[in-house]
């Protein structure tokens, strides 16, 4: 959230003040600008017009959106993709029957283009922003075995319930491990629920903000209903100038990237959708998400079987998270954003393709 | 060289001197070239982070459209990656290309349904995520080049500039009645006031060319548009005294001189009243109108100080007045359709360096001269001071 409007205003107004003459009761509503011109415009209309195609949405209506696509090979993942890897580990069997789930997961700095053209030095888990989805059973033994090869101290704090030795946060002994080190995370996977793991280690802001996070599943012992389709969204955001207020707002890494001219999330009428909507967006307090022309039923922090509302918006402070449920009656194109609208318009808005 | 034995210097130009004189640039070559081909001879000249900075130089408002005009003012090539205006990620192009070279322009046009006068704050960011802001404290669409638009300029300059020089000159007959010793106090307000108005530009000067980007060099410009028109000025000033004409000449010729000298002063006064007018901040208010009449009244007076014991012609009057007041006109239109803050920065200079070059000739030739036949220091002390109250006083209606 920029709030820099007035600072710049000033500085505008000294600039061109000649005689200041402007504060004379123009107030702040003073001058110029980088100031003024019309003359010899004509020429670079026609200019613009040989050299350039029309923006997307230009043709039709104006929103706000990226111009072009990022390179997501070049980022080694793709929003798209992330909607719907859940990643189940590598699973064996322990002498007492339960399963054993084991993952490895690193901590790497990694330059992502997350709008076109738009580098920035991220800090990420296994190269993605947001990390792997982590979806387990409940009653699973997880084993997390994590290496930092990033040039700072960091560590996988999982949400959960877990021994100390397992949080991630104070020392060696919990799991903050040292640029060039590991550390083995192992623990039983309870409760059931849609949850998250980040990074601990200090100063947070920035180990959250740059990019260590990701959302953990663990499936209740019975699974829940059948879904026809199952995607997880994790919602955060980019200070890319290291102000302390976001720049940019996401869903899955990666701003507008499920925008209608880009690569909107197609559905069929009817079908069963279950979100694992998970909310870790730094500096700001509060997010949300708003879905259009339908409800959802809400399932807040996927802790329990019943809905708790019937809802088209639910609000979610940092660290929150829960499961959206619905389906859609009618074909069309719907929008599913942030109903925090400077939110939407910086990045978080996707769009549902809804086909009969 | 010669061949005597005598180190005399040789009058003509030999190819031996001509190598002499290009042995350090030679070999200044040869120092640029290893340091750039070994990347910086042993020095990390890379830095963590590019440094970059781009100089927003005209905003250009049409209906549903905005258009940025910008420099890159970094020591090397930057790329405009994305826009944010008003908290939100908008669409744009760019033009010729997101990649401007070092002193490279580029014009970013955003289609963007903007609201006659709101503000907005645009962010630009490279590719290196570094962002760059600019603001329109006041949507308006700016004015074209139109007959219209034009005459509205020219009004602008009419009521800042001409009618003030012009009301002031009707102080002529008053003049011719006063003694000496009134003389040398108006000639001394006179220099106060130039003195002041040269001190006002400097200031401004160095404002805006303190925020322009490094490469500008806004404070050499600056220095640069003073000293040159100052000296340029003496220069003018000395040749036509020493033609020997008669002293009435003289005085005219020093009137002229005063008018030239406003004039440039006034033009960079146009520029920024022009500019202001431009992006519609400016409803030049009645009162500041009227502000600007009072101040430049005396502006009208200074002019035809050293004259007011003659009998100029009419002609020369309104020669006189429209030196004083005209570049008025000019400087509207300069500042109202081609504004940039380079040009301005050298505009205020010139019109400092002027005021202060003709200040400092009434002091020699009108002033030290009186000083010489009587006893007026008082005088002096309470005129210059007197020139500069005046402003202070009538400068606080227009700021």
């Amino acid at each position: 959230m920029k709030k820099s409007l007035h600072d710049s205003s000033r500085a505008t107004e000294q600039l061109i003040s000649r005689r200041k003459l402007f504060k004379a009761g123009l107030g702040s509503a003073s001058l110029v600008g980088a100031a003024v011109i019309g003359a010899s415009l004509d020429r670079s209309r026609e200019a613009y017009a040989k050299e350039h195609h029309s923006p997307p949405g230009l043709g039709h209506h104006l929103m706000p959106a990226v111009v072009g696509e990022v390179d997501h090979a070049r980022n080694g993942f793709n929003p798209t993709g992330i909607l719907t890897d859940f990643d189940t580990g590598t699973v064996t069997k322990l002498p007492n029957g339960q399963a054993l789930r084991e993952y490895t997961i690193v901590a790497v700095n990694k330059v992502i283009e997350i709008v076109p053209g738009l580098e920035y030095m991220a800090w990420t888990y296994n190269g993605r922003i947001p990390g792997p989805t982590i979806r387990v059973r409940q009653g699973d033994r997880v084993r997390i075995k994590f290496f930092n090869v990033g040039d700072h101290e960091h560590s996988i704090h999982f949400h959960g319930i877990h021994p100390g030795s397992m949080d991630g946060v104070f020392d060696a002994a919990s799991g903050v491990v040292q640029p060039g080190g590991d550390y083995t995370y192992e623990f039983e996977a309870e409760p059931y629920g849609v949850h998250l793991y980040h990074c601990h280690t200090t100063p947070l802001a920035k180990h959250i903000s740059k990019g260590l996070y990701g959302a953990f599943i663990i499936d209740p012992k019975e699974s829940r209903p059948r879904a026809d389709r199952e995607f997880v969204m994790v919602m955060s955001g980019y200070d890319v100038d290291f102000d302390g207020k976001n720049d940019f707002y996401v869903v899955n890494g990666i701003p507008f990237h499920y925008d209608h001219d880009k690569n909107p999330i197609r559905l069929k009428v009817g079908e069963l959708v279950r979100i694992y909507l998970v909310n870790i967006l730094e500096f700001d307090p509060i997010n949300s998400f708003h879905l259009h022309a339908n409800f959802f039923h809400y399932y807040p922090t996927g802790t329990g079987l019943k809905a708790s509302e019937f809802t088209d918006t639910i609000a979610l402070m940092q660290g929150q998270r829960g499961i959206l449920e619905f389906r859609y009656k009618y074909p069309g194109r719907y929008m599913f954003h942030a109903h925090k609208t400077e939110f939407a318009e910086l990045g978080w808005t996707g769009v549902f393709q809804v086909e009969a | 060289m010669t061949t005597t034995a005598t180190p005399v210097p040789s009058k003509k130009p030999s190819l031996n001197k001509f190598v002499l004189f290009l042995m350090p640039v030679l070999l200044l070559a040869g120092v640029i070239a290893l340091f750039v081909f070994t990347r910086g001879a042993g020095l990390n000249v890379t830095p963590a982070v590019p440094i970059e900075s781009v100089q927003f130089e005209r905003t250009i408002l049409r209906p549903g459209q905005i258009e940025l005009r910008l420099r890159n003012t970094s020591p090397q090539e930057i790329r405009i990656a994305q826009i944010n205006i008003n908290e939100a990620t908008w669409p744009y192009t760019i033009s010729p290309g997101p990649r401007i070279p070092r002193l490279g322009t580029a014009v970013i046009l955003l289609h963007y349904p903007w609201v006659q006068g709101e503000a907005y704050e645009i962010t630009a960011f490279s590719s290196n995520s570094i962002p760059f802001n600019t603001s329109i404290p006041v949507a308006n669409t700016t004015p074209s080049a139109t007959a219209g638009t034009l005459w509205s300029f020219t009004l602008i300059g009419i009521y800042v500039g001409i009618i003030p020089v012009a009301l002031g000159m009707f102080w002529l007959p008053a003049l011719k009645s006063l003694g000496p010793r009134a003389m040398t106090f108006l000639m001394s307000a006179t220099v106060g006031l130039l003195v002041y108005l040269g001190i006002d530009a400097t200031t401004e000067a160095l404002d805006v060319g303190g925020k322009l980007g490094g490469a500008f060099q806004g404070t050499g410009i600056v220095g640069i548009g003073i000293i040159g028109t100052f000296l340029l000025l003496d220069v003018v000033g000395r040749q036509q005294m020493s033609i020997g004409r008669s002293e009435t000449e003289q005085r005219m010729t020093l009137a002229m001189m005063i008018a030239l000298g406003i004039g440039l002063h006034n033009l960079g006064e146009g520029l920024a009243i022009g500019a202001a007018y431009a992006v519609g901040a400016a409803t030049l208010g009645t009162f500041l109108v009227v502000g600007f009449i009072i101040q430049n009244i005396t502006e009208g007076l200074g002019i035809i100080v050293p004259i007011s014991k003659d009998k100029p012609a009419i002609g020369s009057l309104v020669l006189l007045g429209l030196m004083g007041g005209g570049p008025a006109i000019v400087g509207a239109w300069v500042g109202g359709l081609v504004y940039s803050q380079p040009l301005s920065v050298l505009f205020l200079a010139i019109g400092a360096g002027a005021v202060f070059q003709v200040a400092y000739e009434i002091g020699r030739q009108m002033i030290w001269k009186e000083m010489a036949k009587r006893q007026v220091p008082v005088t002096v002390f309470v005129g210059v001071l007197t020139g500069m109250l005046t402003l202070y006083v009538t400068g606080v209606a227009i700021k």
